[in-house]
């Protein structure tokens, strides 16, 4: 009841102080070269391409310190808002009817890894999780899958094991680098650190057995070279798996969300980090990326099979799958 | 796989290079073509597309706006590579 009535505040206000900036691109007076269009989104502004990797970038390396501290700060709030239970493993929900079933972002991540299927011996590259999110996850899991098989004893196949993190913010590197340090997995030495662009990969054709990308697609500028560069690098029979913030087209909800994202996230972005402008462009960066229909589209043009996708919390987050046969 | 493997000698060095792992699979993000460790700069460089990346604190930085190009002496391809291929 207080929720709703709350909800209803931040409508009202939000609709006032939310300005959707549409400027016209600075078009032909430019001689810059671009590549198909000639102007690409940064939130809901429309920048030049060139610009748009070095704003991107800006945001980062804001974000990079307070990035983990803002995800739990905002999963935590939701759990308080919003959950009645944990959903471990997440799974596609409907949120009809009283209780809202959010899992917090972990779940988000598990569901990803074990979609990915990681076994030991594997090659696998995570582009644009420079922090190790997902990276740390794959090891634990191929740790514990080899253990049971081979019950503790080192094998040569877990030693083959390797993880390359790519990312084209060093910042973000320098935070996972040191999280590795402190798991103490740079004892295992199973770990590299890449500085590199996921449009441009430094690795070479047909080297991986798995590729993830989990929050970072939609800061690509050319989001077509991306994924063809992803089906480069992948094996055949290797799988390609994205992450990412998509869209939420439920009744009700939708609108729920909408305040949620623009009023609460950039507030608590300034309360907690001091950038009230990096969370709103996270904000709007997610409404611009494509949608879930779209996105498996353009996954399939780059050659990539059994293209299919996954809601979680009713398209808060989407996780795309294909397969390079 | 002669080739590659052949590669990776050219980028690993028994200590000053990068890690097997890494040689075993980077390569120049513009040509797609193979590394070269260059000892002198601590550096990758692509000589197929006549350019350098740094490594900074053990990460590569192969960025393709960030590749540098070679300085004529630079150029010359194994020069400080062959003596040390042995150890590996």
């Amino acid at each position: 009841m207080a929720l709703r009535a709350a909800a209803a505040r931040l409508a009202s206000s939000s609709l006032r102080r939310r300005h959707g900036h549409l400027l016209p691109a600075a078009a032909s007076a430019s001689h810059t070269a671009f590549l198909h269009s000639h102007a690409t989104s940064f939130g809901f502004k429309q920048v030049r391409e060139d610009e748009k990797s070095k704003l991107v970038g800006n945001v980062f390396s804001s974000v990079a310190s307070s990035y983990d501290v803002m995800n739990d700060l905002m999963s935590a709030g939701l759990h308080r808002l919003w959950k009645d239970r944990l959903v471990s493993g997440a799974q596609s929900i409907t949120p009809y009817g009283d209780s809202l079933f959010l899992p917090d972002s972990s779940d988000f991540f598990s569901r990803l890894i074990s979609k990915l299927n990681p076994f030991p011996g594997m090659k696998h590259l995570d582009v644009a999780g420079g922090t190790g999110d997902v990276a740390f996850r794959v090891v634990e899991r191929i740790k514990s899958v080899s253990h049971r098989a081979t019950q503790g004893t080192l094998t040569d196949m877990e030693e083959d094991t390797h993880i390359y993190v790519c990312d084209i913010n060093p910042n973000m590197l320098e935070v996972g680098k040191k999280r590795a340090a402190e798991k103490g997995y740079n004892e295992e030495q199973c770990l590299s650190w890449v500085q590199g662009d996921a449009e441009a990969l430094s690795f070479e054709d047909g080297s991986m057995d798995g590729y993830t990308i989990a929050f970072g697609i939609r800061n690509v500028t050319h989001i077509e070279k991306a994924l063809s560069e992803a089906y480069r690098v992948l094996k055949k029979g290797g799988r390609f798996l994205c992450l990412e913030l998509s869209h939420v087209d439920v009744p009700v909800f939708k609108d729920i969300y909408d305040i949620y994202s623009f009023s609460v996230i950039p507030a608590v972005g300034e309360l907690v980090a001091g950038d009230r402008q990096s969370y709103q462009y996270l904000v709007e960066s997610i409404r611009r990326f494509p949608k879930q229909e779209k996105f498996a589209q353009m996954i399939q043009e780059a050659g990539f099979e059994a293209v299919e996708y996954e809601n979680l919390v009713g398209g808060v987050v989407a996780i795309h799958s294909g397969v390079k046969l | 796989r002669t080739m590659r493997r052949t590669t990776a000698l050219l980028l690993r060095h028994g200590g000053g290079g990068i890690p097997q792992a890494l040689a075993d699979v980077l390569v120049c993000p513009l040509s797609k073509k193979p590394l070269r460790y260059c000892e002198a700069s601590g550096s990758l460089v692509s000589d197929a597309v006549g350019m350098s990346f740094p490594i900074v604190d053990g990460i590569p930085c192969l960025l393709p706006k960030d590749g540098k190009l070679l300085e004529d002496h630079q150029r010359e391809s194994g020069h400080e590579t062959s003596s040390r291929d042995s150890s590996d």
